[in-house]
């Protein structure tokens, strides 16, 4: 048989993409969360050329109530596919049958794969599926699709009925079987009879889209109306209600015949678990202190040098590979087959120094990255986002705001789109607005570099830069909630706990790999031109009026005189001993005018100033551009230098220390933050851009993004000053300001609810 | 001419090396970009949002 098209649909979180990845050797990916798959996505069946498979996303009916609703419904009545393949979560068969029934009635030939049937029978649990395949009309596998147990009985089934045609088997009570008999004859009957069925029910809930797809005559619809209204007042409920409830009559009687629970009214091992976790004192204190345990694995302290980072261990070991041996091995390698000063400089100081400054943090990304998929495929990070939910709740938030943050770990971008889930256009925009708050992974060197160079490799740092993303997202919605554009009622959230089972070790890895690979390409990407291309900027520039090389022109002391040197020491504030060559580069031209809005921040340099600009690129593009403007021989002796660890770090506190008036952690602090919480990197802009589809609302949600973290970095700063004792007082007074207003924002009442309260 | 060619044999080697390697990198770049495909660190194929939209199977 050619070109078979099989569909795969079932309930969220049923184990589709598992299953898809199953069957068609792809590696989509795979989240422990309802609501991964939006759109469909398609492939060929492993070993059958002629047989591709369509995943649809995760659904409970196929009513167009919601955005993957109103997919997975117009692929299966438009482009209706051979055969549906329905998976079922065997551990929640009730729930399940619910969408079974109504994919029954399109006409479509079908067949259920019992997925988890595994879990099922280590339940004790019995399903009689020669019985419910009877019950069903269709035939019916067990399988397991993480365990890849029973996918080729599924495509065999799915071949041998595929093109057939397969009749309803349930009818409902009299009164709307009566109806439907009567919109079939009335207004369906030129459709093939195997679909007649599925459009008379959804005539009889009144579905406005399928009203209008049918383009029915006044008279007809009238018709219609009286037999709805018959039925309605016969069972005294609205349509929609009857249907719902008749269903669940019939999968209840389905499931007396079919399934025998063991351990009936039992807790689980996933409700033991859960009552601890999900308690209502506990949950925060638990999911705080399982994120600093995941900080602290990948970002802290590192092992041996009295914390239990192996990250950090394993990153301290690469950034002596990258920051050392390979831009040294590269210069001396270059300086032996003859290769220009120049070029030396470009290849060791510019392309390694830059690039590897990236790729050296590649242990703490991918150690974290392995943590946070496995919270994922156990089935922990669900639960956050109903921790989550219950909190965001009272400030007037929707814990669906919080999954597209959950994503927005890995990336901003998916985080960004993962926003269309949400049906409430205020909301919607706000999660946009609020996502990239989130340290993604691209962030991740900018927080190793700081919590390295600076804070010594404090497992508070990593961990504070994760809290202080959560917070601004509570904080930003809380005060956002309270404006005219984005007040009223938080969108309901409902979202099925998945149980609790052992990560597969297959999904962790790849979903690792996945990860972190996109990070390493990056790298060899957008980083390397980015490195070289800053190279040239800050080793070039024009110095007493001549423009050449900038440490070429200043060893010559007719060009770069006393006078000069002088002269630029007191226009930049430092003194002739700290000036360097760079400082006359053509990148240090052009950021130092940029640098002044960052002095009330403490980090009003030229370097830091390019470094966040760069970032906006790509946001490890930070970290790179450190490496390439760092990389000078070090004032230091050479054996603080190897204690201290690389010679890019070293530089780095330096200079935060020279800038900031050797407050140069606090600085160091301030720079994070203002680089975790600014607008994102090109790429999530162009998704922001995407998602809200509005000039306007595009240029809010990046102003918004870039003024809080202003706020945020001014704060901290300046209060960090006060603390210190050396205030700076003008930005004190604004820093003061800034944080009254919002602490008003945050705490003024919400009006909406005042006018719901007294109505 | 030949004179100059043998004195900076290596530096014009060394320079062809990083412009092929610039040429690749840009043109695979731009065909990603061409191609729907983010340059982001993320699983783009097969995100929850982008899905089908972002260059998947």
């Amino acid at each position: 048989m050619a070109g078979i098209r099989i569909a795969l649909a079932g309930n969220p979180n049923s184990g589709k993409t598992t299953l898809f990845n199953a069957l068609t050797g792809t590696q989509q990916f795979v989240g422990n969360w309802p609501g991964v798959t939006v759109e469909k996505k398609e492939g060929k069946v492993r070993g059958q050329k002629d047989v591709n498979v369509t995943d649809l996303p995760g659904i409970y009916s196929l009513s167009p109530y919601t955005l993957e609703e109103v997919v997975a419904r117009n692929y299966l009545i438009d482009e209706r596919p051979d055969v549906i393949l329905n998976i079922v979560d065997a551990t929640n068969l009730e729930r399940n049958l619910y969408l079974t029934t109504q994919l029954a009635e399109l006409g479509i030939p079908m067949v259920i794969a019992l997925n988890m049937m595994d879990l099922v029978r280590k339940n004790g649990d019995q399903i009689n599926t020669k019985e419910l395949s009877r019950q069903l009309g269709c035939p019916i596998v067990e399988i397991s699709a993480l365990k890849g147990d029973g996918v080729d009985e599924a495509v065999k089934a799915c071949v041998s009925v595929a093109g057939g045609k397969m009749m309803p088997q349930h009818s409902f009570s009299g009164a709307v079987d009566h109806a439907l008999a009567h919109i079939e004859e009335v207004a369906v009957h030129d459709l093939p009879e195997e679909r007649q069925r599925w459009y008379a029910i959804k005539l009889f809930e009144r579905d406005e889209k399928v009203l209008e797809k049918l383009n029915l005559s006044q008279s007809v619809r009238d018709h219609i109306e009286k037999d709805i209204q018959a039925a309605e007042k016969e069972l005294d409920d609205d349509a929609e209600s009857i249907i719902t409830n008749e269903r669940y009559v019939y999968i209840g009687g389905l499931m007396k015949g079919c399934y025998k629970k063991k351990n009936k009214g039992q807790m689980t091992a996933s409700d033991k678990i859960d009552r601890v976790v999900t308690n209502r004192w506990l949950a925060l204190p638990i999911f705080a202190l399982v994120m600093y345990l995941v900080y602290a694995l990948a970002m802290g302290a590192p092992i041996g040098d009295g914390g239990i980072s192996l990250g950090t261990f394993l990153t301290d070991w690469t950034n002596d590979v990258f920051g050392g041996w390979l831009t040294d091995g590269s210069r001396s390698v270059m300086e032996s087959l003859g290769a220009a000063e120049w070029l030396t400089g470009l290849v060791s100081d510019g392309i390694f120094a830059g690039v590897g400054a990236v790729l050296g943090f590649v242990p703490q990304m991918l150690v974290l990255f392995l943590l946070l998929c496995i919270l994922e495929d156990c089935g922990y990070m669900a639960r956050i986002a109903f921790i989550m939910d219950r909190i965001f709740r009272r400030f007037g938030l929707s814990g669906k705001s919080f999954i597209p943050m959950l994503v927005g770990t890995g990336c901003g971008v998916p985080g960004v789109m993962a926003s269309r889930t949400i049906e409430n256009e205020r909301d919607r925009r706000m999660t946009i607005m609020t996502t990239c708050f989130i340290p993604c992974g691209a962030k991740l060197p900018i927080i190793g570099l700081i919590a390295g160079a600076l804070f010594g490799g404090a497992t508070w740092v990593a961990t504070s830069a994760y809290f202080i993303g959560v917070a601004a997202i509570v904080i930003s919605g809380i005060m956002l909630k309270k404006t005219k554009m984005f007040a009223g009622d938080p969108a309901p959230f409902v979202m099925e706990l998945p149980a609790y089972h052992v990560p597969s070790v297959g999904n962790v890895l790849r979903g690792t790999w996945e990860r972190g690979w996109s990070f390493i390409k990056r790298a060899g990407t957008v980083i390397l031109i980015s490195s070289i291309v800053l190279w040239f900027l800050q080793g070039y520039g024009s110095v007493n009026g001549k423009f050449g090389n900038v440490e070429e022109l200043y060893e010559d002391e007719t060009v770069a005189t006393e006078e000069y040197k002088e002269a630029k020491a007191e226009q930049m504030g430092v003194p002739v001993e700290e000036l360097s060559p760079m400082d006359d580069s053509v990148l240090a031209d052009i950021a130092t005018p940029v640098s002044t809005i960052f002095k009330p921040l403490g980090f009003g340099s030229w370097r830091p100033t390019v470094a966040t600009v760069t970032g906006l690129i790509a946001k490890e593009n930070v970290v790179g551009t450190f490496g390439v403007l760092y990389n000078y021989e070090a004032e230091t002796e050479d054996d603080e230098l190897d204690e201290e660890g690389s010679q890019i770090w070293t530089n780095v506190e330096d200079d935060f220390n020279k800038i900031s008036g050797g407050y140069g952690k606090l600085a160091a602090f301030s720079f994070m933050l203002f680089n975790l919480l600014c607008a994102p990197c090109f790429a999530a802009m162009g998704a922001i851009k995407r998602e809200m589809n509005n000039a306007k609302w595009t240029w809010f949600a990046i102003g918004y993004m870039c003024v809080f973290a202003y706020a945020i970095a001014l704060i901290v700063w300046q209060l960090g000053r006060l603390f210190a004792g050396a205030p700076q007082i003008v930005g004190l007074i604004f820093a003061l300001a800034v944080l009254a207003f919002m602490l008003y924002m945050v705490f003024r009442p919400y009006k909406e609810a005042t006018k719901l309260a007294s109505r | 001419m030949l004179t100059w060619l043998q004195a900076n044999l290596v530096n014009i080697v060394i320079i062809a090396i990083i412009l092929l390697v610039c040429y690749f990198v840009i043109r695979g770049m731009i065909r990603d970009r061409k191609a729907g495909k983010s340059s982001c660190g993320g699983n783009c194929s097969g995100c929850s949002g982008c899905g089908g939209s972002c260059g998947t199977v």
